[in-house]
């Protein structure tokens, strides 16, 4: 199988998060997926923010983004679930309506462009799934996290809507364990493993006390980290543990790592170049375990 | 006795997925799973529903609408039977008070930053340091002049 992908790592990744970019680009040659970049692209845009103040504007800017890829003739991978969100919804519309899309390709006219539909939208993970293989990524482990315990959480947009994400079941999902089993880690299910992470409720409060209680739930385990895949979630758990701190006076000390960073400790990369320094929350204890897994 | 505003239900159906509040039986199966119910004792996507079904524009739509506390979590769109898909509903809502001017200042602040730089997300000096100790590139340019002319509402 040809694995080749246009890389879409979206604002947050690439503006706010580079160590996480850094660690898909370092990682995945090593699986054998190879990324063709693609200039040009926008905000995908954001889901949450953007998508309430009008949805035309929303699938007409995250439609030029999909024209991109449709012109390189590749499928589009996601390494945020926010842009997956955005990009797999708009396709999923345009191609089920239309006359949505007839509505988006008058717009999309003023540039020149018309979308198609003529590549999909695919979460990294899934490429990792469905196109590698899960065993790959064992393959290529040089050091893997023995004895490492990694609290799993998913996040909402890479499972949800189901029916458009084609992930995983919503309800009980497993990529994320699997991929953390082949790493050599042990995959740790909490009480709040599904909760959402509340960064996109626009309340005073509540965000705080949903990410409370998902940490609360991960911090009876006893784990050496949470692995997630998603970077409104980490901006949620890592930044949001300062947060929890001043506003409960409640220090949970849970190092949060992208999936990605993970894999490229069991490739034998050096956590430093995988910026985990830059977190708000050190991981000390994990990187002294990683060093005993390694010696 | 509760009055049907049809007109406002007109409006909120001209929007993209807001047709779908119509479907709506008041089942209840968005509310189990919704976890902006669990920690807000006012919000209630069946509540919402039925709000929009008797096209009660004053709470829905108001600065203050409870629609705000919605964490886009997708599990109502899950649960539904009839596919009304409640989250789409509320976005929809949102895309009302949008056009009212009542809709909180962090969704046009998010707006103006795509019309101004096509990102969400402002690169700081800080991190494209990092970018670079990292061996990434600087991050492309946006072409600006087809984000700015897809995004105006009328075009000449």
């Amino acid at each position: 199988m040809n694995l080749r992908y246009i890389p879409f790592f979206g604002c947050m990744i690439s503006a706010k998060y580079p160590q996480f970019e850094a660690a898909v680009r370092k990682t995945l040659p090593r699986l054998g997926i190879e990324l063709v970049d693609v200039e040009g692209f926008s905000c995908c845009p954001d889901p949450i923010y953007f998508k309430s103040s009008d949805k035309l504007t929303w699938l007409t800017l995250a439609a030029r983004n999909l024209c991109l890829a449709e012109e390189a003739g590749l499928d589009l991978v996601t390494m945020c679930s926010g842009c997956t969100a955005t990009l797999s919804e708009t396709r999923h519309l345009l191609t089920g309506d239309p006359k949505l899309k007839a509505r988006v390709n008058r717009r999309l006219q003023r540039i020149g462009r018309t979308f198609r539909g003529t590549i999909r939208v695919r979460h990294i993970v899934t490429v990792i799934r469905d196109d590698l293989g899960i065993d790959k990524v064992a393959q290529s482990v040089t050091r893997p996290l023995e004895g490492m315990r990694v609290a799993i959480h998913y996040g909402c947009h890479l499972l949800k809507p189901s029916r458009v994400m084609s992930v995983d079941d919503p309800d009980r999902p497993t990529i994320l364990e699997d991929l953390v089993a082949a790493i050599g880690a042990e995959p740790v299910s909490h009480q709040e493993r599904v909760l959402c992470c509340g960064k996109a409720c626009m309340d005073e409060e509540m965000p705080a006390q949903m990410t409370y209680d998902v940490l609360a739930s991960v911090e009876k385990l006893n784990v050496d980290c949470m692995g997630l895949i998603c970077p409104t979630c980490f901006d949620e758990y890592d930044l949001g543990q300062l947060k929890l701190a001043r506003k409960f006076g409640k220090r949970f000390d849970i190092p949060i790592i992208y999936y990605f960073q993970l894999l490229a400790l069991a490739q034998g990369f050096n956590p430093e170049d995988m910026g985990l320094h830059w977190h708000k929350i050190k991981a000390p204890k994990l990187i002294e375990k990683l060093g005993a897994v390694a010696g | 006795m509760a009055k049907i505003d049809f007109n406002f239900r007109k409006k909120l159906n001209a929007m993209i997925g807001g047709e779908l509040h119509s479907y709506c039986f008041q089942c209840g199966a968005c509310v189990g799973d919704c976890p902006a119910a669990r920690y807000s004792p006012r919000f209630n996507p069946r509540r919402i529903m039925l709000q929009a079904i008797l096209g009660q524009a004053d709470p829905l739509l108001a600065e203050d609408s409870v629609i705000w506390e919605c964490t886009n979590c997708y599990n109502c769109y899950e649960r539904c039977p009839q596919d009304v898909r409640p989250v789409e509903v509320i976005m929809a809502l949102k895309n009302m008070t949008h056009k009212a001017r009542t809709n909180p200042q962090q969704v046009n602040d998010m707006v103006k930053a795509v019309q101004e730089t096509g990102r969400t997300v402002v690169l700081t000096s800080v991190v494209d340091r990092r970018r670079g100790e990292m061996g990434l590139e600087k991050m492309g340019d946006v072409p600006m002049d087809e984000i700015r002319k897809l995004m105006q509402t009328r075009f000449h």
